[in-house]
């Protein structure tokens, strides 16, 4: 179990450049997460690490050892494929057997090893059975079950869950996080899907469409700590307002065009937030609260009118247009059968938030 | 549905029944069932015939072999060396099949004759003092079956090798597997099916073949399908020659099924 380091990764197709200044270390036994938009070079940085493709400039390091220019086959890191590549003319055994067949392992350890890792997916039925009598979800584990068996310092997973229903995705990664910590493999999980990534990951990095890594960070820092507009936006939903920093004395405000004032909060590690500097300000939906009464104990309130409701069930999303005519999104749960108010189209309500629930960005 | 079977009852089961039925006569010219007799048969016992039937097995399972042994390269090198040009190379490929069948082997007449293109460009090249005798020998028939044979073991073989998902050899690889590793694990038996159907599209009209021995073999060596054109054709011997048909329909059926099985168990099967 080593990590994975990659320096200063460049990848060029057809003469633009996909992956650019790449630089990111993996810890060993982490559940990493790979999130960004398509075309934003994750799979194609996957599949360096692989070997698939090869780097047009810098290095990969799995543990002390270079591995930039080490073959596929020799590289002690397997891949969980997004349509599975399975084997069509081997069955479920000797799909899992066949890496371990390549390695010429003894017959009977071949056979102890394919079982109990079969067991530990839950196919323990269907070990005979051809791979076109098993389900989507079938594939999947037998696919994991194939890479997994061969013990590799790094798994690959590219979008492994991406043909599964909602239902069977929710399942799969509850069992992903709990094989990944019964193993303690470092697994790689390269996914566009937020949800997949903030539920698996320890840590995550975000891509952007330009082949950058925008942030690293555990799942709570970026989605509380956006470091960037990308990110805010790509993690989540978010409400951006720009503004300008206002100090003065000890009291820090943002004024806001056609809105007026607001009291701010700007954290330590933000020292180029000074008084005249052009800020955005992302707040999360949920991080409002709205309310047609007044409501005390808030740093922050505005007034708007309802502008949309759409009921999701757990929660209700209202976009609701502020004086200066930008509309902001809200999120509400719904705590109660009967609430103390209800909302309606074109009510005009209160807004409130926390100044510490605000995230400032460069613009 | 109606009109096909209507086809081929009247086309191919007919004729077929025919055949049998006159190669058990003792003479064609009293079609009567108390003509009947298995005297054409006994007849085709003598050594002359197996050793024919010999041959033309041999010149088929050669011919089909030695194009399984360049097509496969070839169909491997098409799918998975070559990105750029492969449609064109393709097209070079079954180019000469544009032209009619007898017109190539025409064409190879003259390239291989005494005096003829290959003959006159190794004489002016110094490589060889007087013309080489290729025509009117065994290997130029060889030489000939392979060359006209050759496009229907490949498009079967390249046809089989395409349709395999890429992700598959990434995975062969990406589980330790070296080139050669993919090649008899994977490939070979997810193209298996394009190689016996190359196998017998080749081994099948190779048996019956008469055309390339009769013209470049000097016509002198008989083979399957050249006895039967003989027998029906120049001694009018019916009913002899419907008889060996019948045989060698019998052998070529039973040749097919034991090589389907051979190149089952050496190429592997696919259990889709």
């Amino acid at each position: 179990m080593r990590e994975i380091k990659l320096k200063n990764i460049k990848k060029v197709f057809d003469g633009e450049p996909i992956l650019e200044g790449i630089n990111l270390t993996i810890p060993s036994g982490e559940f990493f997460a790979l999130l960004g938009p398509s075309g934003s070079g994750k799979t194609t940085l996957l599949r360096l690490i692989a070997g698939f493709e090869q780097a047009d400039e810098g290095a990969i390091f799995l543990g002390s050892k270079n591995i930039t220019d080490v073959p596929i086959n020799k590289r002690r890191v397997n891949t969980v494929f997004q349509n599975y590549a399975l084997f069509p003319h081997l069955n479920v055994f000797d799909n899992v057997a066949y890496g371990l067949k390549i390695k010429n392992v003894k017959k009977e350890t071949i056979e102890q090893k394919v079982i109990r890792i079969l067991k530990t997916v839950h196919l323990e039925k269907h070990i005979y059975k051809s791979i076109d009598q098993l389900s989507g979800g079938q594939q999947q584990r037998v696919a994991l079950a194939r890479a997994i068996v061969n013990e590799p310092d790094v798994l690959l997973l590219d979008e492994p869950l991406a043909a599964l229903d909602l239902k069977l995705r929710e399942k799969m990664l509850v069992e992903l996080i709990d094989l990944q910590d019964e193993l303690k493999t470092t697994f790689v999980y390269v996914t566009h899907d937020q949800f997949e990534a903030l539920t698996v990951a320890d840590r995550m990095a975000i891509m952007n469409a330009d082949g950058e890594i925008e942030q690293v960070g555990t799942p709570k820092e970026i989605y509380e700590f956006p470091a960037s507009s990308f990110v805010a936006s790509f993690v989540g939903s978010t409400n951006l307002l720009k503004g300008t920093i206002r100090q003065e004395g000890a009291r820090n405000q943002i004024e806001i065009e056609d809105l007026g004032l607001f009291d701010l909060h700007i954290p330590v590690d933000k020292p180029w937030a000074k008084d005249g500097v052009q800020v955005l300000m992302s707040i999360r939906p949920e991080k409002f609260e709205v309310s047609k009464t007044e409501l005390a104990g808030f740093s922050n309130h505005l007034v708007g009118t309802v502008d949309s409701i759409v009921y999701h069930g757990r929660s209700t999303q209202y976009h609701i247009s502020l004086p200066n005519e930008t509309v902001i999104k809200v999120f509400e749960q719904n705590e109660e059968h009967f609430p103390q108010e209800e909302i309606d189209y074109d009510d005009k309500v209160n807004i409130y938030w926390q100044k510490e629930n605000v995230v400032l960005l460069e613009t | 549905m109606i009109p096909a079977l209507l086809w081929q009852i009247l086309f191919l089961y007919l004729p077929l029944v025919f055949i049998i039925f006159v190669s058990f006569l003792k003479d064609i010219d009293y079609l009567v069932v108390g003509n009947l007799s298995l005297q054409h048969y006994t007849d085709l016992l003598k050594p002359i015939y197996l050793k024919i039937w010999g041959r033309s097995l041999s010149l088929a399972f050669f011919t089909s072999t030695l194009c399984l042994a360049i097509a496969y390269p070839v169909a491997y090198f098409l799918v998975f060396r070559i990105k750029r040009m492969r449609n064109l190379l393709l097209f070079l490929l079954v180019l000469p099949f544009w032209a009619n069948f007898l017109v190539l082997v025409y064409a190879w007449f003259f390239v291989l004759e005494q005096g003829g293109i290959l003959n006159s460009f190794l004489l002016n090249l110094g490589i060889i003092s007087e013309p080489l005798r290729i025509l009117n020998t065994q290997f130029a028939v060889y030489l000939v079956m392979l060359f006209c044979f050759l496009p229907f073991m490949v498009m079967p073989i390249y046809s089989s090798m395409e349709k395999i998902n890429k992700s598959i050899f990434e995975a062969s690889f990406d589980l330790g597997a070296n080139r050669w590793q993919t090649l008899t694990r994977i490939i070979m038996p997810l193209s298996s099916s394009g190689i016996r159907t190359g196998f017998f599209l080749v081994f099948i009209p190779a048996f019956g073949e008469f055309v390339v021995p009769l013209l470049l073999g000097g016509g002198k060596t008989m083979y399957v399908g050249s006895l039967i054109s003989f027998l029906f054709l120049e001694t009018k011997s019916i009913e002899w020659g419907a008889a060996f048909t019948c045989v060698s329909g019998i052998i070529l059926i039973v040749a097919v099924f034991a090589l389907n099985k051979l190149l089952k168990t050496i190429f592997g099967k696919e259990r889709v």
